[in-house]
């Protein structure tokens, strides 16, 4: 299947107005990609407050790493890395303070559409969450965030082939999973 | 569509919220560690002497292989300085491959000249100096290294350390093959190669401080 999304070019001028000190740009970029930012740091912890957390600590880093944006490239690789790291960081620091880590339930969030037709809506969250957190991140950001293998790649340090393996392993892994459970249910 | 920022962010983006340029373009990053390097090697030629056998060894051994080796080392801080941009991190095998092809020019260089100038065996004589001299000429391609990798946000701090390690001494090493006179491989292998990756370590190593300062 050809990989062929474009970025998306308002993000980009919302972007560029911010650079340029427009405080009403960053509120609108804010609104636009807070949601889809959230559902991301769902891949990484999975208790609401720290994720509020975690978005408000993104938010100040990227304000304060704004220069660092080069138009007219795609904004969301560079968010999303930043963001990334913003989370990688905080669990680094949750293991060396040896913190347990609260495990809520997930929030209403859209699930892949590849996999949506494999069970209800909790049985796939469910499967979803068995799976590594490396592949649970290749299917947020391609598939429910709808970023490129290439970006995707740009964000993790692997390779645009590197992610699209990642990506059908996984689907493969939640097929057959979702298949075997199938089955002793019925059993 | 509006939102409600968080009060932090509100509070962060009141206090300053001033234009800013965003970063230039990986090339015209990469072209200031161009310049940096030619002026270290013209800096070097003016003032040092050249080593006795240049005018023997065979324009590709002498000249060459320091262009071989400047061209190698601006290459790797060239990544390095990607890197350091947020949504442009490199794969794995890219770093490996880079390092990697870049130290075996290096171990080329060194094997080249010493076949090429039929040297008699010198062992390890003079090393410290070499070391020295490499870690020395280094510092200046190291100091615009750091500078430029800090005005952006390296999100995987030791990995642009290691690269801009390798790369500041891959030019210094380019500019002291023009200076030092022993050619004896294991001289060369043992101090000239060591002091990159003397470099490597201190800039992997510096990477890692850094990034243990700033976690969350």
């Amino acid at each position: 299947m050809a990989d062929q999304r474009k970025p998306d070019d308002h993000l980009v001028e919302l972007m560029v107005g911010y650079q340029k000190g427009n405080m009403n740009d960053f509120t609108l970029l804010y609104g636009e990609l807070e949601q889809p930012l959230k559902r991301y740091l769902w891949t990484f912890v999975r208790d609401g407050a720290t994720v509020d957390d975690l978005l408000q600590t993104t938010f100040l880093q990227v304000h304060r790493a704004r220069h660092t944006y080069q138009p007219p490239r795609p904004v969301k690789p560079w968010l999303y890395a930043i963001t990334r790291h913003v989370a990688l960081m905080h669990l680094r620091g949750a293991r060396r303070r040896k913190e347990s880590v609260a495990q809520e339930s997930l929030p209403e969030i859209p699930v892949p559409p590849e996999v949506e037709s494999l069970g209800d809506r909790a049985l796939v969250r469910k499967l979803l969450l068995e799976l590594p957190r490396p592949a649970q991140e290749v299917l947020t950001l391609h598939h429910m965030l709808g970023l490129s293998f290439e970006e995707v790649g740009r964000i993790m340090g692997i390779s645009a082939g590197a992610a699209k393996v990642r990506s059908h392993r996984a689907l493969k892994v939640l097929r057959e999973r979702a298949a075997e459970l199938d089955v002793k249910e019925q059993v | 569509m509006s939102a409600q920022l968080p009060d932090a962010v509100q509070k962060a983006i009141e206090r300053d919220h001033r234009a800013v340029r965003p970063l230039p373009p990986l090339w015209r990053r990469t072209l200031a560690v161009v310049i940096v390097a030619l002026a270290l090697l013209a800096a070097v030629l003016v003032t040092h002497k050249l080593r006795p056998d240049l005018p023997i060894l065979s324009f590709w051994i002498g000249w060459g292989a320091t262009a071989i080796e400047l061209l190698a080392g601006i290459l790797l801080v060239g990544l390095a300085l990607r890197e350091s941009v947020p949504g442009q991190a490199l794969t794995t095998s890219t770093i490996v491959l880079a390092v990697a092809a870049a130290m075996a020019a290096n171990g080329l260089v060194a094997l080249a000249t010493w076949i090429g100038t039929h040297q008699a065996p010198m062992g390890l004589h003079g090393g410290s100096m070499c070391l020295r001299n490499e870690l020395v000429i280094s510092i200046p391609a190291v100091l615009l290294t750091v500078f430029l990798v800090l005005r952006a946000l390296p999100l995987r701090p030791c990995i642009v350390g290691l690269l801009g390690g390798a790369g500041a001494g891959l030019v210094a090493d380019g500019i002291n093959h023009l200076l030092c006179p022993v050619s004896d491989l294991r001289h060369v292998l043992v101090w000239h190669t060591g002091a990159i990756f003397v470099l490597m370590a201190i800039g992997w190593l510096a990477g890692r401080v850094w990034e243990l300062s700033r976690s969350v």
